[in-house]
């Protein structure tokens, strides 16, 4: 997971296409609303949400992207380091429905003898709607 | 007669205006926003320090203003602009990783209303409230930025 502090050499993983699934819950979203200091109600307040027009409380944006990371990092390896991640919120995700965090390798090259790939991101619902885009550049030492 | 909102004078002089405030990381905050994540346990160094997972600064992004100082809905004080729209959702985020974030790190956060963008959609007029936010450990180092749009409307 994450980044580190090492140089060890990394492997560059075979697979050019790589999915991490998870399923948010309502105690999930409220440990990030703590421990980041969020505390729009949209995220914890089903009533206030609902008010706005939600028909849940929504997932934060910045857990979106921590799903995105991680699935990331699961697919390149715990020696490699991601440099860049970016993502849109398309449409609001909700607790207990999974998201599929998906990626695909679109370039390679390399710099300082060490290779980069750029990556297409996207979370896609249980409705097979797309909740966010996303692309990542991963270094490989 | 242009009858489309335009952004008052106010709100034009907040755009570049930063706010600077530092916190100290603790190997608790990295392993609490690790859980929160749902990620496994974070690497630990050889020097015994806990390693930040990629968007750990996140957890620094909104300042510790009290909650009777908060907008109704709860919404970061950041966002709370003389605009006229009261939802706020996040829209979406770059975010460059410079350098690891360990336990015992201090890290210095500057962070800059970058600038306000009037959209017309569907459902009517949305404001684009972008901030940037940099991140600076306790060498002068850089450790990350963001550049998050948050998507404001009546």
């Amino acid at each position: 997971m994450s980044i580190h502090t090492t140089h060890a050499a990394s492997t560059v993983p075979d697979a050019r296409a790589f999915e991490l699934r998870v399923t948010p819950d309502r105690t999930q979203l409220f440990a990030f609303g703590a421990i980041t200091w969020n505390r729009h109600k949209i995220h914890f307040d089903r009533a206030h949400a609902m008010a706005e027009g939600y028909p849940d409380v929504v997932v934060q944006r910045g857990l979106l992207g921590n799903f995105l990371a991680r699935a990331v990092a699961a697919w390149a390896g715990p020696e490699a380091r991601i440099e860049r991640l970016s993502w849109k919120v398309l449409r609001s995700a909700f607790p207990d429905r999974e998201l599929s965090c998906q990626g695909e390798v679109s370039a390679v090259w390399e710099d300082r003898g060490e290779r980069l790939f750029e990556c297409v991101l996207r979370i896609v619902d249980p409705d097979g709607l797309r909740v966010a885009d996303g692309a990542a550049r991963v270094r490989f030492q | 007669m242009n009858m489309q909102p335009t952004l008052s004078n106010e709100v034009l002089a907040w755009i570049g205006s930063e706010k600077v405030r530092r916190y100290e990381v603790t190997a608790h905050d990295i392993r609490r926003f690790a859980q929160a994540i749902g990620d496994s346990e974070p690497a630990v160094a050889d020097d015994g320090a806990v390693v930040a997972p990629v968007l750990f600064c996140q957890a620094f992004m909104f300042d510790d203003v009290p909650a009777h100082e908060l907008p109704t809905d709860g919404s970061p004080k950041e966002l709370d602009l003389p605009i006229p729209a009261t939802r706020t959702v996040g829209g979406s985020s770059e975010f460059e990783v410079l350098g690891a974030v360990r336990s015992r790190d201090v890290i210095t956060i500057r962070a800059k209303l970058k600038d306000v963008v009037i959209k017309h959609g569907k459902s009517g007029t949305l404001y684009l409230v972008v901030v940037e936010t940099r991140f600076e450990n306790q060498l002068g180092v850089a450790v990350a930025r963001e550049v998050a749009t948050y998507v404001k409307r009546t």
